[in-house]
């Protein structure tokens, strides 16, 4: 007899059908966990397995659907060993030794972390459990369903293949609109989960068949494994009392003749459908013939919402989360400061990333840590794909695990121990893999010498079971400076992987003008040359104006931007600007633009000195901040430090600035909007002043203090922290962020080995107050000299003195006073 | 009324919106940023206006509602039991007096404001308040909109609404927050659940109780 997985990818096979409708039916309660009946109503969870093969299931789940430690702890085991027996005795009843037992797993209950609580580690090892229990007690395969998130259902792959041999199925749940409850969408369904390595995918619940329609044919187009649909017995509605499906078995099984048709090989049914339905179902599809899924060609990354096929349209990935050369990214990375990581992740997406490459590499430093933080960090702020950069193998196994999403691998070469090393890790994770045709012998110096370390790399990737379709190969762009023919060289590569290997192709373009002057200019004509040779996807920074503009140039004139309408929707009407970054807030980007807003904003006065002095610049700067026009304080900061000494600026023009809206906020003629805004002109402008210390070699004047902030222990909620954290980081003082959902111990700690003199709490809710409560009994009793302020929405001065605290700040504003008063002393 | 005729109500129900620009109302906006009886400058209503374009696409409004029958079991110490919840707090009782039903509801501007709102707290920390804030009346327009919906269909059984009750006003204790998004499948069905620490993820979101009197009883009670 095949094996499991062979008559998965070679068979028509039918699934069963509703089991929580017919429990339900069968007199579960509301509320009541269908799970316990395993232990206390065994009879009736056999009775449906074994009506559902006798209607010609070849297989049916088992009832453990809910089952997790989350709601059954220590009883998982157990639970799950006796629903696996329970439709093992079913099969035999029924007389059906060649029908299979899946171990059914849905959704824990519970949002991933950040969007929710749920360590990703931890939703791993929930279903891992229930896997291994399953696995153990004798069922043949595993059945993921009613997954709603990716990531949720990435750590429940992981979990099931971590400790179970058995094939793994997944199946999503999809609104009317082809999305998941978190977004995602079927191709980044059928990208990360072929990536992963499962044995089908598909669709259950949500809809029924007819609704399901257009997405199942989106399956059958994109997928290359079998395809599962279990859909509902259409669209329930409320009557008598009580909720209804609509779809008999007849009508059932007529929709379901559309879905067989439009090529799917295993069906089955969801709420509301019966042993009845799976029956009608199974007739009505008899003369259908059966059509394996074929072999797509396609390759896709994919963020969490969505995915990009590399290869058609060339795509822009955005190199600037990267420490090479970057001092000021190098000391985020010591400081673990993610938030400047976001910045980043932000500042290219809004100017036209596709695709961010993530290099946190730094000798010294714990990049695995590092690399898990950066991905999942990155990932609550955007949604584009990322590509995870590093040479260390430990590093790129926690980015491709962590990831939520298919990752292009960033890189493999021909040399044995590289392949040797990387193509395991993806194997097992899934990924785009970025191939660099050089191997022991060094870097080929013609075209086709690089040619054939890519067929080598070809090779060995296939031979680790990679296919073909998820590599691109690098050209590999040299300094020309060194050697003027490298670029054609370069060119060339581009065009024989293309046109000898039929795959992508990916270049680091800004390589090519090292060693010369204004490299831009040079970078920009070499990636339109590399364009025009074919090339998929260009690693560049997408904040350089030149290089973009050549980018989406080229889209216009080849015919890849249809209507113009990327590149219109970028430089209309900027013909007179000197830059053109995407709409950075609709803020002017000129220094002229800059100071003629502030001007027109500083309510008609004009200074005593002409309208270019010196004078008039810094007032308008100042009036710039009372404004809170972030894009005019930051050039007009920049034209004063040409005149004015950095220091002299801050305290004559900054913080007076500053002064003034913060004691309008405190009087009350000036709101929070109005006070954060001009604090993000004030950061803009001190970033000026930083750039221009850098630049002249002077060191950063000291902070007035360190601060610890954390959002406590079992809250999620940190936008009062990050707005505490703006306002004192203003004010002069260094921030150690460290984030929401604190544990106690880590503040402290970190206070102890920082020899923090302040902390800085906030709690959203009662339930939550309490973690803040025993972080302040902590470090009272560990670090007694250091000093409390606590914050947040049910917080009072009453109830600060209760837990303890030193003072209750009811502000941003408040807490820098008294960050004033606990430093001055 | 018949018994049969009761039993219509004791249903549940799944409700998404589609929300528009115009129905947020500014007025509340300003209000959670601080504003009481005063307009924003340009600069401020300019801010609220984009970040009201910003919110609405990203923004999956779902609610998923059940009718249960309210008992009052009278003990030495009274309380009220539905859905499997049995609570003494006092103030849920004053507004449920004269109610033999409740609704108990889940609603949710799903993952996609939370995803916003964390990206402007890096780039930008006053969009990041706006948003907040419109999120915020997002979320209240859908409970009302949710409640007018179940206002029209009470009536046509005679029947009226009290004021929606959360989890966490006056005495009603948050704890019961399990037991109300599970008896609703609140993750199933809206994609709402809970944090360890009671907070609900996606975290624009609203629970509550919606008590149902006949109307008769109902107008006597409140006076």
């Amino acid at each position: 007899m095949n094996t499991t997985i062979e008559r998965l990818q070679n068979e028509r096979l039918f699934w069963d059908g509703g089991t929580g409708s017919i429990l339900q039916a069968r007199g579960l309660q509301p509320g009541e966990l269908p799970e316990t009946w395993n232990l206390t109503n065994p009879s009736a969870i056999e009775e449906l397995a074994y009506e559902y093969y006798c209607a010609g299931s070849d297989i049916v789940n088992t009832n453990t659907f809910g089952l997790n430690a989350l709601k059954f702890p220590g009883q998982v085991a157990k639970i799950a060993a006796s629903a696996v027996e329970i439709t093992k005795r079913a099969r035999a009843r029924a007389g059906r030794p060649d029908a299979l037992v899946a171990l059914d797993l849905g959704p824990t209950g519970k949002l991933l972390a950040p969007l929710g609580d749920l360590d990703f580690e931890r939703a791993v090892s929930l279903y891992g459990e229930v896997a291994e229990a399953g696995t153990k007690a004798g069922a043949d395969l595993i059945l993921i369903e009613t997954m709603g998130d990716l990531y949720e259902a990435k750590a429940a792959v992981l979990g099931a293949k971590e400790h179970s041999d058995l094939p793994v199925c997944v199946t999503f749940t999809f609104d009317g609109k082809g999305k998941l409850l978190t977004g995602g969408n079927p191709a980044a369904a059928v990208a990360v989960f072929e990536g992963l390595g499962v044995s089908a995918i598909g669709m259950n619940c949500g809809l029924g068949p007819v609704e399901m329609l257009p997405l199942v044919r989106e399956f059958a187009a994109l997928s290359s494994i079998p395809v599962i649909i279990t859909p509902n017995a259409g669209l329930p509605f409320v009557e008598n009392g009580k909720t209804v499906y609509p779809l008999s078995p007849g009508a059932f099984a007529a929709a379901m003749r559309d879905v067989a048709s439009a090529g799917v090989q295993i069906l089955g049914g969801c709420c509301g459908t019966t042993p009845d339905h799976i029956r009608a179902m199974i007739e009505a599809v008899a003369d259908i013939p059966y059509r394996p899924q074929t072999e797509k060609a396609h390759c896709f990354a994919a963020g969490f919402s969505g995915a990009l096929e590399i290869g058609k349209k060339p795509l822009v990935i955005g190199e600037r989360i990267n420490p090479t050369g970057k001092k000021r990214f190098k000391e985020a990375l010591q400081k673990h400061d993610i938030d400047y990581i976001l910045s980043q992740a932000i500042e290219q997406e809004d100017a036209g990333a596709d695709i961010l490459d993530v290099n946190v590499g730094l000798p010294g430093i714990d990049e695995p840590g590092l690399m898990q933080d950066a991905v999942t960090a990155v990932q609550s702020v955007t949604a584009l794909p990322l590509q995870i950069d590093t040479t260390d193998p430990a590093a790129l196994e926690r980015g491709l695990r962590n990831v939520n999403g298919k990752a292009l691998v960033n890189s493999v070469n021909g040399k044995e121990e590289s392949l040797n090393t990387v193509l395991p890790i993806v194997r097992k994770y899934g990924g785009v893999l970025v191939c660099l045709p050089l191997d022991e012998g060094g870097i080929p110096e013609t075209a086709e010498g690089r040619l054939r370390i890519a067929r080598k790399i070809v090779s060995a990737a296939e031979s680790f079971g990679i296919q073909k379709k998820n590599l691109v190969f690098d050209g590999l762009t040299m300094a020309v400076s060194a050697d003027p023919k490298l670029g054609r060289v370069t060119l060339q590569t581009i065009r024989l992987i293309r046109e000898e290997l039929g795959l992508p192709t990916i270049l680091g373009v800004s390589n090519v003008s090292f060693g010369l002057p204004l490299r831009e200019n040079l970078n920009a004509a070499f990636l339109t040359m590399s364009l025009e040779e074919g090339l998929s996807l260009a690693i560049i920074n997408p904040n350089n104006d030149a290089v973009m503009s050549a980018y989406r140039s080229y889209l216009a004139l080849s015919e890849q931007d249809p209507q113009f309408s990327g590149y219109i929707g970028c430089y209309a009407g900027m013909e007179k600007k000197t830059s053109v970054k995407k709409k950075a807030g609709g803020a002017p980007e000129s220094a002229s633009d800059a100071s003629s807003a502030a001007k027109d904003t500083s309510d008609g006065k004009t200074s005593a000195s002409g309208p270019d002095s010196p004078e008039s610049g810094l007032k308008r700067l100042y009036e710039a901040i009372l404004k809170g026009l972030s894009a005019p304080a930051k050039e007009l900061a920049r034209e004063a430090l040409k005149n004015t000494a950095p220091l002299e600026l801050v305290n004559g023009t900054l913080i007076p600035a500053l002064d003034k809206v913060g004691k309008g906020f405190e009087s009350g003629r000036i709101y929070l909007p109005q006070l954060l805004m001009s604090a993000e002109a004030a950061q803009a402008a001190f970033a000026a002043v930083r750039d221009r210390m850098a630049a002249s070699g002077a060191s950063e004047s000291a902070a007035k203090g360190r601060v610890i902030l954390a959002t406590v222990k079992n809250d999620i909620h940190d936008i009062g922290k990050n707005i505490v954290k703006v306002m004192l980081e203003n004010y002069g003082y260094e921030v150690l962020d460290l984030g929401r959902d604190v544990p106690p111990e880590t503040i402290v700690d970190t206070a102890i080995a920082e020899d923090i003199r302040l902390v800085g709490l906030s709690a959203l809710m009662t339930t939550t107050v309490v973690s803040m409560e025993e972080t302040i009994r902590l470090l009272r009793e560990k670090k007694p000299d250091t000093k409390v302020v606590v914050g947040g929405a049910v917080m009072t001065a009453d109830y600060a003195a209760a837990i303890g605290a030193d003072y209750y700040a009811k502000d941003a504003m408040e807490t820098v006073r008294f960050a004033d008063r606990v430093f001055s002393n | 009324m018949t018994a049969a005729k009761e039993d219509f109500r004791l249903g549940c129900g799944r409700a998404d919106f589609r929300l528009e620009s115009k129905e947020i109302r500014r007025q509340d906006v300003w209000r959670y940023l601080g504003y009481r009886g005063s307009v924003p400058d340009a600069a401020v209503r300019e801010a609220v206006e984009e970040a009201i374009e910003k919110l609405l696409p990203v923004l999956e409004a779902r609610a998923v509602y059940r009718f249960f029958p309210l008992e009052i079991i009278q003990a030495e110490e009274p309380f009220l039991s539905f859905a499997g919840i049995r609570t003494k707090s006092r103030d849920l009782s004053k507004n449920l007096s004269g109610c033999h039903e409740v609704i108990l509801f889940a609603a949710t501007l799903g993952p996609g404001p939370d995803r916003l709102i964390r990206r402007a707290e890096v780039s930008h920390i006053s969009e990041a308040v706006i948003l907040q804030a419109v999120a915020a009346d997002a979320i209240e327009l859908v409970c009302d909109r949710l409640n007018e919906k179940l206002r029209l269909l009470a009536a046509r059984e005679g029947c009226v609404l009290r004021p929606r009750y959360s989890p966490g006003y006056g005495d009603f204790p948050l704890e019961v927050q399990r037991e109300f998004l599970q008896v609703l499948s609140a993750g199933k069905e809206i994609g709402l659940t809970l944090t360890e620490g009671l907070l609900m993820a996606p975290s624009k979101s609203v629970t509550a109780v919606i008590g149902v009197g006949r109307e008769r009883e109902a107008a006597e009670s409140e006076d």
